[in-house]
């Protein structure tokens, strides 16, 4: 399914802080809760999660914190009060909850790298070509399409080809999964 | 100990009826009888119902022998067949709603999974080895096969081993249950080889006078 969310583009909130030219990445970090988050109280993940993004991708246009969707505000299990939406990677990089952000120089860690490091890349763009190590990344099932809908070919960049590809040429996206 | 007459009239229909409330959970959810939905994804959901039930019903099959022999029913194994055969049912569900509805028929990409990912080999080999089982249930097979008939259907320990392995392979991160379920059958296990070695030394002690 298509969805519509609501927010602001990260790169006019990230463009206020006048980022100098050693700011390489951006660093979020999820609120973390245990006593009010009964899942941030088993150890399937390292909590708080956190993720980043390189600062082009953080500045693209399409990069967007999320404020609302479906014409109302974000609920809490959709990641309120914002929420990271990149809608040419896989979704786990739309970091929930978010209370801290930061430009870094190095490449931050991110959850699900640290917790699958040969599974899960900090890059994580849709990409058919690319198979998770267990499974293909060919072919999804669309969220909305019922019993019968049965999978259709991945799309490169998740349909957004056009608008991202640019950020990555000329890299092995086998190796920079 | 129960009567035949009430194993065979009363009994055994009640285990059959109970055995197919999770099918039939399915079918509600599909049609939203009863507020019951498959929620967003309902293929996955459909798929993991059936695999869930498919190992449920291997373990619970696999603690026929263990529990009779505890409580000291020896008539319980008359339900295994039936049993037995729920788990091979589920299995094949959860086979078919992924060849079917998941993957919709595309069989290069069906030949390629089961090739190439090492968590769809498993539980595919973990459902051909069931199928001889199914075959073999019957009585006429149990008379023509004799004593081959209990080697063969030992196959049902690598099977419960195969589908925990397949399901553990399968789960992104939260291993707790696929790790409950492999606690579980390697007690069943467990105790089996622990009944075998220790088989002779009981038997000797019974014998004795206490």
């Amino acid at each position: 399914m298509v969805i519509p969310w609501a927010g602001i583009p990260l790169a006019d909130v990230l463009k206020k802080f006048k980022p100098t030219s050693k700011a390489k990445y951006v660093a979020f970090k999820t609120v973390l809760r245990p006593e009010e988050m009964p899942g941030q109280r088993s150890r399937s993940l390292d909590w708080p999660y956190v993720e980043g993004l390189r600062i082009d991708e953080a500045m693209h246009p399409l990069s967007l914190l999320a404020v609302g969707l479906y014409g109302k505000t974000l609920p809490n299990q959709n990641g309120a009060p914002l929420r990271l939406i990149t809608p040419w990677k896989y979704g786990f990089k739309g970091i929930k909850s978010i209370v801290e952000i930061r430009f870094t120089e190095k490449q931050p860690p991110t959850t699900w790298n640290i917790s699958a490091p040969h599974e899960y890349g900090f890059y994580a763009n849709v990409n058919p070509n690319v198979d998770h190590p267990r499974w293909s990344q060919a072919r999804e099932r669309k969220i909305g399409a019922g019993i019968f809908g049965s999978r259709v070919p991945t799309l490169m960049f998740n349909g957004y080809e056009k608008e991202v590809a640019s950020l990555y040429k000329g890299m092995d996206l086998k190796k920079f999964y | 100990m129960p009567s035949t007459v009430v194993i065979r009239r009363v009994i055994k229909p009640a285990l059959f009826v109970a055995c197919a409330l999770p099918l039939l959970s399915v079918v509600l959810a599909a049609f939203g009888i009863g507020g019951a939905s498959l929620g967003a994804n309902p293929v996955e959901r459909i798929q993991d119902t059936f695999g869930q039930w498919g190992l449920r019903f291997l373990c619970i099959t696999l603690a026929v022998t263990p529990v009779r022999d505890w409580l000291n029913m020896p008539w319980l194994v008359q339900l295994r067949r039936m049993l037995g055969l729920y788990a091979f049912f589920y299995v094949l569900m959860h086979f078919l709603t992924w060849l079917i509805l998941d993957q919709g028929f595309y069989w290069s990409g069906i030949l390629k999974d089961i090739g190439e990912r090492p968590f769809i080999t498993i539980g595919f080999t973990a459902l051909l080895l069931l199928v001889p089982l199914a075959i073999t249930s019957t009585n006429k097979m149990m008379r023509r096969l004799g004593k081959r008939w209990k080697s063969l259907h030992r196959l049902i320990y690598p099977i419960c081993l195969l589908a925990v392995w397949h399901y553990y392979w399968q789960v992104k991160a939260d291993t707790t249950e696929p790790l409950i379920y492999l606690a579980i059958v390697l007690v069943l296990l467990g105790w089996r080889a622990w009944k075998t070695r220790s088989g002779r030394a009981s038997v000797v002690a019974a014998r004795e006078p206490s």
